[in-house]
């Protein structure tokens, strides 16, 4: 089936304007009438709460966490771009529209992406307007750096928490209509299921993580914006919450999954030093401004870095993109840092990594300078390895930090679910194969402060009310299955723990569906994933019990979905036989190693449909039409 | 260079908030010295699991410093001894072979233990809905640059607009209070243009909301600010005083 | 009136009646300190400045009531704090260590408070509600601290008091919202001379008399 995106017809520059002109409105006095499902509460959940408060609907607010001030878009360290030109260097809606396509390697929605270009002088002028305190020029206006490669500076920062800054804003915004009674939060809770009546969703299963009751909540329509999985690979930089469990629990009920092999790999993550490691810190991209990257030329060099002579290290960014230099894009990064230690050139105890050194810099522009641009990040560094990046080369290596996949959307945001919304890092909508940096806080705040509440008013008002109740049999039959699969995880008793297992697939993940992947590694990760799948269901224990603050439990359902969905994604990938921005099949790159894409037969969306327990997933193609940009060779030389 | 310690943990254990909680004692033999103070909890979970007892309960989330979800008082000190650091990025290099180490949850009337050291602090988020925001619907807004903010208030108010509301402040002060936490909020408001114009309604709400949710009264112990993982302060705590202040016998507000 | 009552008992409107009453009790402390050191002139300097002190008559009223309300306000409300403190923290920590924001003066406050009331009854039972018609009042300082117990009582008290004004002081203006990045630092350094002067101006007499001058 091919799939329709909904974009509206006529010029790109009018098509949101058109659209939102013919979208039916729901009257003002007629919005308490609806209920509205939000399910997260980071940048896209947590704005689109708020808006939609404000607008007048009764929404109700889900988390996992404690509050919804801990959602992990907190984390975000480098900006926000928008297009405002405040520089005068020669930024425009177009440039930053043009540079997130090619970014994304030609695999996003070309209406969504210009969309999301309009719609970023917006969030800029809301998130000043609820009081972030943006970084600003003497004169007190707004500052802006570059990042990520873009050849204009368009990125808003708060110092290094920039995302901390926006979802604060965000949670104020969402705290303000608590107090006003339109919404109603309901931390601590797990989505376990989507409910849908007469083929619309109409509400969700959650877990009360405290007291473990199940709890049923209906409403008009339900908003997934419950973030990435990036935790498929078990070491990521995202949270320890962070899971797949809302999004493949969605997909179970019939929504498509598109595009779930396209991951990002950070390049600058503090190496893994153990295998008792739970997470990976990121150092913020803008350190490739002035450290340089390299590895010794031999092989299997001990010598600690200062003793090893210019001549013989190999600064390898430097040499192979003469122009970019250590500034090339993530996944270009990511995978060079990879070809070198597959060659053994790795350093440190795992020898899995590479060096980024700043000495030149130092020597350059004084210890000072350096300490002003970068002393909370090299603090950072030291905590963790405890080693002085002043004095020693910091240690860095690529990993899995974002993905671009998700459940597929229309130009509504709308599943193919009626009724179901997907916004922020949960959809694939707006960054194709790769993201650039600082655009994930813009999509996340676009979906859900200006888009989400245009379109879902759309939904709403060209609906037949339903008013399901929490009792009807959907809600029964939903209840049942959850309560059955807590019992099964409860009941297994066996000899391994829930990490021990999402450790395994982990590396399974990272091995065979990583930063380069070959049809015959895929095809082997699929068996062991299988086998490894199996034997959680055999042999997994799950201590305490389910009426109870069980966190292990937590964690049972959220691996036993991860183990499940890492072969949506093996099968993605053994799909898609070319090479696209985060995805790398090393049948298909240039002679010069980069991503060789293949437009005449992959140039669309690969939306995947749940067929039952044990078939094969079904593919839907969406076909991707490039009016406005020329699909190109991306090229950093 | 990485070593491997034997420590022995004093937890605080405890099944849910009616419950009554006792100490601990669970031996944690070759931890390497590499490791978080979570990750060390994460090994003696995982050896509890198999061993078929109850892992301990505690809250963690992004492990790296900024979601404040973490936190537990660790020999004596909210999120360990370690200055301006959150209890996930504090390394087990900072602990020796043969120590023993006291883990005990954040005690406050207005943080009640869920489990272990797991504590409920939505009484935090109850202060943020009394007034811890600006009014300002989306799509209502001027243009960004319209309203200029000096550079040293911007950055003060970023200063206090760093909280990551885990709640230490509260842990640390000897009568449990929660004055740094309203006030780094109050202040970032309170500095910013932006934040003016319900200035004095926000100051009155915020603090009386927090009386109502048990805190304890400042004292001026500075407790506090020396635990503070993001380093925020008392200045703030001062800032907010003249805010109450002034909104209480200079405005109209009641 | 509502908001006024509401405000004063808020808990930063309790730390606003600490602070100004402490303000009024360090500056009756001062004036205090300038009229004691009048002893060291010999007891015609120190009789003379009690005659003229009373000579105020009426004025002489009004401020002792006045001190006496400051004192009920500052001592209810600190009492007030001391049972609210104690009650937010249910149970207590089984270790808990410094971070380095504590000094001995704020970790004693409720507790150096409550010596220097009783010192203060016994201070004005001493000296104040004495029938003073066939003596002066330099005859009954000196036969007070001819006995060593009250020379030992009176100068412990002297430090308790240093103790309680080291921060007392200090945090008054923190809690007046006078913190300022550059006069804070001198109002510390004023705080612990304000501290040292009250330990060592007070203390020494008791010692002086005591040795006979």
């Amino acid at each position: 089936m091919l799939l329709d995106g909904k974009v509206p017809s006529g010029p790109i520059k009018e098509k949101w304007d058109k659209h939102r002109f013919e979208l039916k409105l729901v009257n003002p006095a007629n919005k308490r009438k609806f209920d509205i499902i939000v399910v997260g509460t980071g940048l896209a959940g947590g704005s689109a709460a708020a808006t939609l408060g404000e607008l007048g609907y009764n929404v109700k607010a889900f988390c996992f966490q404690d509050s919804p001030r801990r959602a992990h878009s907190i984390a975000a360290q480098g900006g926000i771009n928008a297009a405002k030109n405040y520089p005068n260097d020669g930024d425009s809606i177009w440039r930053l529209f043009y540079d997130t396509v090619k970014g994304g390697d030609f695999r996003a929605r070309e209406a969504n992406v210009y969309r999301l270009a309009q719609i970023s002088n917006h969030i800029i002028d809301h998130c000043v307007a609820q009081g972030i305190p943006f970084a600003r020029d003497y004169g007190g206006l707004l500052a802006n750096r570059s990042f990520g490669g873009a050849q204009v500076s368009r990125t808003f920062y708060a110092r290094g928490q920039t995302g901390q800054q926006l979802l604060l804003g965000c949670y104020s915004s969402l705290m303000r209509q608590v107090a006003a009674g339109k919404v109603t939060m309901y931390p601590r809770r797990e989505m376990l299921d989507v409910v849908i009546v007469n083929g619309h969703a109409k509400g969700i299963l959650v877990r009360n993580l405290i007291t473990g009751q199940l709890e049923r909540h209906a409403a008009d329509a339900v908003v997934l914006a419950t973030g990435g999985y990036g935790n498929v690979f078990f070491l990521s930089t995202n949270a320890m919450g962070s899971n797949v469990t809302a999004a493949y629990r969605a997909y179970l009920k019939g929504a498509f999954f598109a595009n779930p092999c396209f991951t990002q790999i950070h390049p600058t993550c503090i190496p893994v030093h153990g295998t008792y490691q739970s997470k990976l810190t990121l150092m913020s991209e803008s350190l490739r401004n002035d450290g340089r990257v390299w590895v010794p030329q031999k092989a299997d060099d001990k010598r600690p870095p200062q003793q090893i002579p210019e001549n013989e290290r190999d600064y390898f960014l430097e040499r192979k993109y003469p122009s970019f230099g250590n500034l090339v894009p993530r996944d270009v990064a990511s995978r060079n840092a990879k070809q070198q230690c597959d060659a053994g050139k790795g350093v440190g105890s795992t020898k899995l990594a590479v060096y980024l050194d700043f000495a030149d810099a130092i020597k350059r522009d004084g210890r000072a300078v350096i300490e002003r641009k970068y002393g909370n990040l090299f603090e950072m560094y030291e905590k963790i390895t405890g080693e002085d990046p002043y004095t020693t080369p910091m240690m860095i290596y690529p990993a899995v930090h974002y993905t671009m996949g998700g459940l597929w959307v229309d130009y509504n945001l709308m599943s193919n679910i009626p009724g179901l919304f997907v916004i922020g890092e949960a959809n694939f909508s707006d960054h194709g194969a790769n993201r650039l940096g600082a655009s994930a806080l813009m999509q996340g705040l676009a979906d859900g402060y200006f888009v989400l509440p245009y379109t879902i008013g759309g939904y709403l008002a060209g609906t037949p009310k339903l008013n399901p109740a929490t009792s009807s049999p959907e809600f029964e039959a939903s209840e049942r299955a959850v309560q059955a699969q807590v019992n099964k995880l409860l009941s297994i008793k066996g000899q391994r723990t829930v990490d021990d297992f999402h450790r395994q697939l982990g590396l399974i993940m990272w091995e065979y569906c990583g930063m380069s992947r070959n049809n015959a590694g895929l095809e082997k990760a699929k068996g062991l994933i299988q086998n490894l799948r199996a034997e959680f269901w055999q042999n997994v224990t799950v201590p305490g019990n389910e009426k109870d603050f069980n966190q292990s439990l937590e964690r049972a359902g959220r691996v036993a979905d991860f183990l499940e969905f890492a072969e949506l994604m093996i099968i993605d990938a053994l799909e898609r036989q070319e090479s696209c921005g985060g995805h790398f099949n090393e049948a298909y790159q240039t002679p010069e190693n980069e991503a060789l894409r293949n437009d005449e037969k992959y140039c669309h969306v690969a939306a995947w449909e749940y067929k039952g327990t044990g078939k094969a997933p079904e593919l839907h193609k969406e076909p991707l039409v490039f009016e406005n940009v020329h699909l190109t060779q991306r090229s950093y030389k | 260079m990485s070593k491997h310690i034997n420590l022995t943990l004093k937890v605080w254990r405890q099944k849910n908030q009616k419950e009554k909680g006792h100490f601990e004692t669970i031996s944690a033999p070759d931890i390497s010295t590499e490791m978080s103070f979570l990750e060390m909890l994460d090994v003696v979970n995982e050896k509890l699991t198999l061993a078929g007892k109850e892992p301990i309960a505690f809250d963690h989330d992004c492990r790296e410093g900024i979601c404040g979800m973490c936190g537990a008082v660790v020999n004596g000190r909210p999120h360990g001894a370690l200055k301006g650091t959150t209890l996930c990025q504090l390394h087990m290099r900072h602990f020796n072979d043969g120590d023993t180490i006291a883990i005990e949850p954040f005690r406050a009337m207005a943080f009640k233990i869920i489990k272990d050291l797991t504590v409920d602090r939505s009484a935090f988020d109850k202060i943020i809905q009394a007034g811890g925001y600006i009014s300002v619907n989306a799509g209502g807004a001027q243009d960004a640059n319209a309203l200029p903010v000096p550079q040293d208030k911007a950055e003060l108010a970023m200063d206090a607009a760093q909280c990551i509301g885990c709640g230490a402040c509260v842990a640390a002060c000897p009568n449990a209070a929660a004055m740094l936490f309203v006030s780094a909020k109050v202040s970032q408001f309170a500095l910013l243009p932006q934040g003016r114009p319900e200035a004095a309604r926000r100051a009155i709400a915020m603090v009386r909301e927090m009386d109502r949710q048990g805190f304890g009264n400042c004292t001026n112990e500075a407790e506090c600010e020396a635990e503070c993982p993001k380093q925020i302060s008392i200045t703030n705590i001062a800032r907010l005083n003249r805010e109450f202040f002034k909104a209480s016998f200079g405005s109209a507000v009641k | 009136m509502n908001w006024l009552a509401n405000t004063l008992t808020s808990s930063i409107g309790k730390k606003l009646l600490m602070a100004l009453t402490g303000i009024c009790f360090c500056t009756f402390l001062s004036v205090h300190l300038a009229g004691n050191l009048t002893l060291l002139s010999g007891s015609t300097m120190f009789n003379s400045y009690a005659a003229h002190l009373h000579s105020l008559g009426v004025l002489l009223k009004v401020a002792e009531w006045g001190m006496l309300l400051l004192a009920a306000i500052h001592i209810l409300t600190g009492l007030t704090l001391f049972y609210q403190n104690w009650r937010a923290r249910p149970q207590s920590y089984e270790l808990k260590k410094r971070a380095g924001g504590r000094t001995l003066g704020s970790a004693t406050m409720p507790y150096t408070g409550i010596l220097l009331l009783a010192f203060v009854i016994m201070h004005l039972l001493n000296f104040h509600f004495v029938d003073k018609s066939q003596t002066t009042i330099y005859a009954i300082v000196a036969a007070a601290f001819a006995k060593p117990i009250y020379v030992v009582l009176y100068v412990a008290a002297m430090i308790v008091a240093a103790i309680h004004v080291s921060h007392g002081f200090w945090s008054a203006f923190q809690t007046i919202g006078a913190n300022h990045p550059k006069y804070m630092p001198l109002i510390k350094i004023i705080s612990l001379a304000f501290a040292l002067a009250v330990g060592f101006g007070f203390g020494i007499l008791p010692i002086y008399i005591s040795m006979g001058a």
